[in-house]
């Protein structure tokens, strides 16, 4: 096993100091020279609204944006999606068995509660479903369970009360990513309001307080002037639901919003040329694919037969057919990126691969040799879960299936709601033939939330890895030597893309408008906006 | 009328449960909503204890036995995405917002076709008949979503900003959403009472009242309009169902916080219990309002009082 001094220097951090502005200190009244506007209210259009607020129920990318004004997490990012310190100051591993996180002090929740080794040890708790009763509160229906994707976190404990030390029992290179991305609650709040306070009128340490929730409509913050980083640069924000994009935009252009998630990328190209608007993007971790059925027949309700791609010649194929350059130039505009590996662009751990080339001849020539020809033409029943992920999507799918028809595959599109899909997928119903259109995000920073992906039998695992490739995912999962694990990554990287357990279609660059008063605002890879530092032009 | 009244109360219990029922079994047809909660990344493991936390791992004849107790105390259950009394959702978002403009649109889409539709059978084949016959066609041909964004372009961006783009709460806010949503009916209600009078015009009893020398206004609204309207009221209270439901595109075109969007929202959610909460309401609010047209018919119309036959 391997020693401690190896581990990734940026994951055993130093003792950060506070990289932000003093706590408590008021913002700016000028931004590299230009007057702003500390009282202003900053208003940013959201295609939605969140359904909760509770961090347990899940992390998706509308609600992200929400909850992470108002809770933060023990890890936090930079604007370039880098890990910097949140509310743990340092993460670093014992020994091969424990990590230990330093607690940023000082901190308090909005309702005054302080921030401290209790709160951690409550929240991971809450996380892996232990000790509720002790606590007096409810369980809730978890977008993800921990006790049961980390079984081997085995037990919590405070060294003292800004020092919490998390013991497994196996070694655990990314648990830093694992536990620390996740938003903190407060103890004593969440214990006297329980988890439905959580949902009513959440209370976190966040740069911003929540005022007012008009589901459907807006919420509305006002700074926290005790923050202890980088404050909003204005007095209040307000998130305001606009499902549609095309009122988006309207509302953008009538001054009526100063800012616009979600802008499509037609939308994203003509916005630009308004001199009144600045358009801005960033490359998300949102990976879009086709799966399709590669596993054998013991591990589905085959009817008896293997999935018909279980061979990786036959994906290989698929992914040659592919003309991502056209969809991403056409399509998306250049909004959007082709990415051969299996992680994305913008998570540690990522290493770059060659992209699938475009070659229908080679493409055919490998359906052939699986045993695929004009008179036995390979067939593919795609689900297609239409206006889930939006029109570019839905147009890619549409075009891909058209150049999969074109190296002779037949495709049948069907058409069904996104929960229909999961129905299937939950099931195991899929047919032999069968493939699905869909897209998944990551709420970590860490490549290992990306290649578990064909470790354990999930809703979008239908290409389990072969024993020779689990192995290698199992060893990048043990190996806590920075180096050996990131060669470890690449090499499992390489290999997977080779094996091309999927047809990998675009990832994802979203894009953002705002009105020219706006200043500072950067997009991150994360699923969430960020208003810190953010300011309007007097 | 006491008796009508107590046998369409009875009808309306029958009639509620009956819908409520259907949609019990049919969305639980639609699939399970255990998967929708958890990462795509879930075992089956996680899925599974996500449907026992909901009560849906229970037998469906228990869970249907547990509605019915629980349904005429007005609950529902918790919203499987919110975590929060269905009903309570379900009349915030209809009180006050989708009440509002679904009353703004109804009373533009009643109230204007009666003087619209009547000027333009009394000018038949005039400037304003020509102007009223194109004008509905229009609206009606019209999608509402496409309409509804081509008014926020010219109101709120345009004209700039004369009304707002997007929100609910004051007056200026309604004005667009009601505009839209009352354009289909409000067409289809002009030709309706247009038609509706062309027809009783004709009629000996109009003549009559104009041979005895009444004003042409008392001719019109007195004797033609109220044999004319039968179809009209007919079709109105039918138009509500139109409303409500038309909502769902209208509010989200214009950000409008109301029912129609927690539908949208509820149904590819699988979230049950904001579905049946939803469709007790709208039945409830059909079976109203269908019991008001009936009585407005009749004391309009001696020859429609079902309520006499009944007493």
């Amino acid at each position: 096993m391997t020693t401690l001094p190896r581990i990734v220097p940026w994951v055993v951090l130093a003792l950060v100091v506070s990289c932000g502005s003093a706590v408590g200190a008021a913002p700016p009244t000028s931004v590299d020279g230009v007057p702003i506007d500390p009282e202003a209210e900053l208003v940013v259009a959201l295609p939605d609204d969140t359904t909760n607020m509770d961090p347990r129920i899940g992390m998706g990318s509308i609600r992200s944006t929400y909850i992470r004004q108002v809770f933060e997490s023990l890890v936090d990012v930079d604007r370039q999606g880098r890990p910097v310190p949140g509310l743990a100051l340092t993460w670093k591993p014992v020994n091969d068995l424990t990590w230990e996180f330093a607690l940023r002090r000082g901190v308090s929740f909005h309702d005054g509660e302080p921030f401290n080794a209790d709160t951690v040890l409550f929240n991971l708790d809450r996380m892996f479903r232990k000790n509720l009763e002790r606590w007096g509160i409810k369980d809730v229906a978890a977008g993800t369970s921990f006790e049961k994707v980390y079984p081997f976190v085995a037990r919590w404990e405070k060294v003292d009360d800004f020092t919490v030390r998390v013991h497994t029992t196996e070694p655990s290179p990314n648990l830093w990513d694992v536990l620390g991305r996740e938003p903190l609650v407060p103890r004593a709040w969440t214990i006297k309001n329980g988890v439905e306070g959580l949902n009513d009128k959440p209370v976190g340490t966040g740069p911003w307080k929540l005022v007012e929730w008009k589901r459907k409509d807006h919420m509305s913050f006002e700074r926290n002037d005790a923050y202890w980083g980088t404050p909003g640069f204005t007095k209040r924000l307000r998130l305001q639901v606009i499902p549609e994009a095309a009122a988006r935009i309207a509302a953008l252009r009538a001054g009526q919003v100063h800012l616009v998630d979600a802008v499509p990328p037609l939308d994203a190209e003509v916005l630009g040329r308004n001199a009144a608007v600045r358009v801005v993007s960033a490359v998300q971790k949102l990976a879009c694919r086709l799966y399709v059925n590669g596993r054998t027949k013991d591990a589905y309700e085959s009817g008896g037969r293997d999935g018909a791609f279980l061979d990786p010649k036959v994906r290989m194929a698929l992914n040659l057919a592919v003309n991502r350059e056209a969809v991403i130039a056409k399509i998306f505009h250049g909004l959007a990126l082709a990415n051969a590996s299996p992680v994305a662009t913008v998570a540690y751990g990522y290493a770059a691969q060659p992209p699938y080339p475009y070659d229908v001849a080679r493409a055919k020539a490998l359906l052939a040799e699986a045993g695929f020809t004009a008179a036995q033409p390979l067939t593919l029943q795609l689900l297609f879960p239409a206006k889930h992920y939006g029109q570019a999507f839905d147009e890619t799918v549409a075009a891909v299936v058209e150049m999969l028809k074109a190296v002779g595959v037949q495709v049948t599109l069907q058409t069904l709601d996104f929960g229909s899909l999961l129905q299937t997928l939950t099931k195991g119903t899929l047919p032999p033939n069968g493939g699905f259109a869909a897209c998944r995000t990551s709420n970590n920073l860490d490549a290992d939330d990306f290649v578990r992906d064909w470790a354990s039998t999930t809703l979008v695992n239908w290409t389990p890895y072969p024993p020779e490739l689990l192995s290698l995912y199992q060893a990048t999962r043990r190996q806590v030597d920075a180096k050996k694990r990131l060669a470890a990554l690449a090499d499992l990287q390489q290999r997977v893309r080779e094996w091309a357990p999927v047809v990998s279609l675009y990832q994802e660059k979203k894009a953002y408008a705002h009105s020219t008063r706006v200043l500072q605002f950067t997009p991150t890879p994360e699923l969430n906006m960020d208003f810190r530092g953010v300011a309007l032009k007097r | 009328m006491r008796a009508f009244l107590l046998r369409r109360l009875v009808h309306a219990v029958f009639v509620v449960w009956g819908v409520v029922t259907v949609v019990f079994f049919l969305v639980r047809l639609t699939g399970d909503p255990a998967a929708l909660l958890v990462d795509a990344t879930a075992t089956r493991e996680e899925i599974a204890h996500a449907r026992q936390m909901l009560g849906l791992d229970r037998p469906l004849h228990v869970q249907y036995l547990d509605f019915l107790r629980a349904a005429p105390r007005g609950d529902f259950g918790l919203s499987i995405r919110e975590r929060r009394p269905a009903m309570r959702m379900v009349l915030e978002h209809f009180w006050p917002a989708t009440a509002q403009l679904a009353f703004a649109a109804i009373v533009l889409s009643v109230v204007l076709p009666i003087p619209l539709g009547v000027v333009a059978a009394t000018h038949r084949n005039g400037v304003v008949d020509h102007a009223s016959r194109l004008g509905s066609l229009f609206l009606q041909s019209m999608p509402s979503f496409w309409l509804g964004l081509m008014l926020i372009l010219l109101f709120a961006v345009a004209l700039g900003g004369l009304l707002p783009a997007y929100g609910w709460g004051t007056l200026s806010h309604l004005i667009l959403p009601a505009l839209t949503l009352a354009a289909a009916p409000l067409a289809q209600n002009v030709r309706l009472v247009r038609a509706g009078m062309l027809e009783v015009l004709q009629h000996d009893y109009v003549r009559t009242a104009r041979a005895k020398g009444l004003a042409e206004r008392a001719v019109i609204y007195r004797h033609a309009f109220r044999n004319a309207a039968g179809p009209f009221l007919t079709v109105s209270g039918l138009s509500l169902g139109f409303m409500l439901s038309g909502t769902i595109v209208i509010e989200t075109v214009f950000s409008w916080p109301g029912m129609g969007r927690l539908i949208v929202q509820a149904v590819p959610g699988r979230d049950f219990p904001v579905i049946q909460a939803a469709v007790f309401l709208f039945a409830m609010l059909f079976v109203a309002v269908n019991l008001v047209v009936d009585v407005l018919q009749g004391l309009l119309d001696p020859r429609a009082r079902v309520f006499e036959d009944a007493a």
